[in-house]
């Protein structure tokens, strides 16, 4: 068993690294894009500079904690989008028939599948989430929060996109949805929780589960609880596991398009 | 100019028979009015209360305006065709036409975005008509005006997209540059007026392509007057014809660099 976890992670950790080779064969657009990305993350510090030039406090952040709010939902969306980029195709790799290509490899379909390529802008999201960390204030103990929390928040968004996705095997043409449920995680991602009311919040905590991806590990970094880790490690663990239940429950649905096409 | 006009109906009706996707992408507009219809909310305390010259529900429609005219242009979709175009090569086909590659993608993009803007302005207006319970009364000479504004205004954005798309010719992939350029127009354009700026740089942003391309319909939408007309039709003529001049120059130069490799 552990022989198995090892020689996955070592898979996993190759192709990774392979597909960051390839992006990197043009070294220009390569950084351009990593640049490109924190200057346009950037922008939108000029947003909250005016609304705190209007108010002292939005939904009951202060202007540090946006910085770690905008930090923290930058940070998760950097680490899916690097590592597991292609959970955020899944519906279409279902649909298309492209699964065929993991399954006849001899590890995990689902593993394999959702880290075969990398989002290089992602890398300046993540940098862009320690600069905002930065800016929020450095302490040993706020790194390694920041970047627990990141950690789990990233599979909880992923977990999320392959559950949306694996609805494919049942229902046929649904990345509509999917990419409408990861929309909707990303943009509510970056406003304060408090300026919401009503079932919005409920949601929060269920099916676009950004409590834990963002707002808890917000409160968290601000103010260390440990009931809040237990329920972040939790949280996370309960949505991975119910993305890969789902996931292979559908798989038992798959039939192959019998699709030709050659991966290089 | 028959030839654009054919080639902006065509595409007029072929996104009539994809409805349903544009009816999916109302999801995201309605989700970034939600957002903001809380945000607004909550930072005036009391509807009634003005902050720099806006009302709540004037600053609420004036969100409303700018999001119609950015989601209806559908700019990512157009950033990515030219980026696409040039970098695989398939610019060639259309070089090879009776027709100039700048104009097609600027007619072809106007028939995208005709429709999109016609069904969300009706969702636009709905939703804040329910929220609300108030519109801007606005004469029907004074609808013709905003509806122009808004149209030199997608005009002048397609026009900038497309010459930001052409970079393409000198660096790999000109992503990058639209993605600034799309997040200062939401940012500095589509959640504030120019009026919520800091007083030194405003006059600098009333002749930026932000006042062109976003402030000035929103805000002939809340606060009509004449005067703000003309000088919105004047800044928008000078952008639409500086930013024609600018993209045909960039495609002029680009086209000299093009290399293409086999078939």
């Amino acid at each position: 068993m552990l022989t198995e976890v090892k020689n996955q992670i070592i898979v996993t950790a190759q192709s990774i690294k392979f597909a960051l080779q390839r992006e990197m064969l043009n070294k220009v657009t390569f950084l351009t894009n990593i640049i490109f990305m924190i200057l346009n993350n950037a922008c939108f510090i000029v947003q909250w500079i005016i609304l705190y030039s209007l108010k002292d406090n939005v939904g009951g952040y202060s202007f540090k904690q946006v910085l770690l709010l905008w930090g923290m939902a930058a940070m998760t969306y950097g680490i899916s989008r690097f590592f597991f980029k292609d959970s955020f195709e899944l519906s279409e790799i279902i649909n298309s028939g492209q699964l065929d290509n993991y399954l006849v490899q001899p590890k995990n379909v689902l593993i394999s599948c959702i880290t075969s390529s990398v989002e290089v802008s992602a890398i300046g999201d993540m940098i862009y989430g320690l600069i905002m960390l930065f800016l929020f204030g450095l302490k040993p103990h706020t790194i390694l929060l920041f970047l627990f929390c990141g950690l789990c928040g990233a599979l909880v968004i992923v977990s999320i996109a392959i559950i949306f996705s694996s609805l494919s095997f049942w229902f046929g043409k649904t990345e509509m949805l999917a990419n409408t449920v990861n929309s909707l995680m990303t943009n509510f991602a970056t406003y304060p929780e408090g300026i919401f009311k009503g079932l919005v919040k409920i949601l929060f905590y269920t099916i676009l589960p950004l409590g834990i991806t963002t707002y808890v590990p917000v409160q968290l970094i601000s103010h260390l609880e440990w009931k809040w880790i237990i329920f972040i490690i939790l949280g996370t663990i309960f949505f991975i596991f119910l993305a890969f239940f789902i996931f292979y429950k559908g798989l038992k649905r798959y039939s192959s398009t019998n699709l030709m096409n050659a991966r290089i | 100019m028959k030839k654009y006009l054919y080639i902006f109906k065509s595409e007029l009706m072929t996104n009539l028979q994809y409805i349903f996707d544009i009816l999916i992408g109302f999801i995201s507009y309605c989700i970034m009015i939600f957002i903001f219809l809380n945000l607004w909310n909550y930072i005036y305390s009391d509807p009634s209360e003005v902050i720099k010259g806006y009302t709540m529900n004037q600053m609420i429609w004036y969100v409303i305006v700018t999001e119609i005219l950015w989601m209806s242009l559908g700019s990512r979709k157009l950033n990515r065709k030219i980026c696409n175009d040039v970098r695989s090569g398939n610019i060639t086909y259309n070089i090879t036409k009776p027709y100039n590659y700048v104009e097609y993608i600027l007619f072809s993009h106007l028939g995208v975005t005709t429709l999109k803007f016609v069904m969300v302005t009706i969702l636009g207006l709905g939703i804040g008509l329910i929220y609300l319970k108030s519109i801007p009364t606005l004469s029907f000479v004074k609808v013709i005006g905003v509806l122009l504004s808004c149209l030199f205004a997608t005009i002048i954005n397609i026009l900038l997209i497309t010459a930001l798309g052409l970079f393409s010719f000198f660096i790999e992939d000109a992503s990058p540059l639209f993605w600034l350029y799309s997040k200062a127009i939401l940012v500095v354009g589509t959640i504030f007026p120019i009026e919520f700026f800091p007083a030194f740089l405003q006059p600098i942003m009333k002749y930026s392509p932000i006042y062109a391309v976003s402030y000035a319909p929103a805000k002939l939408f809340v606060d009509f007057s004449y005067p703000k007309l003309l000088e919105a039709f004047i800044i928008q003529g000078i952008y639409l014809i500086v930013a024609f001049l600018l993209t045909h120059w960039i495609y002029r130069k680009g086209v000299k660099k093009l290399n293409v490799n086999g078939g």
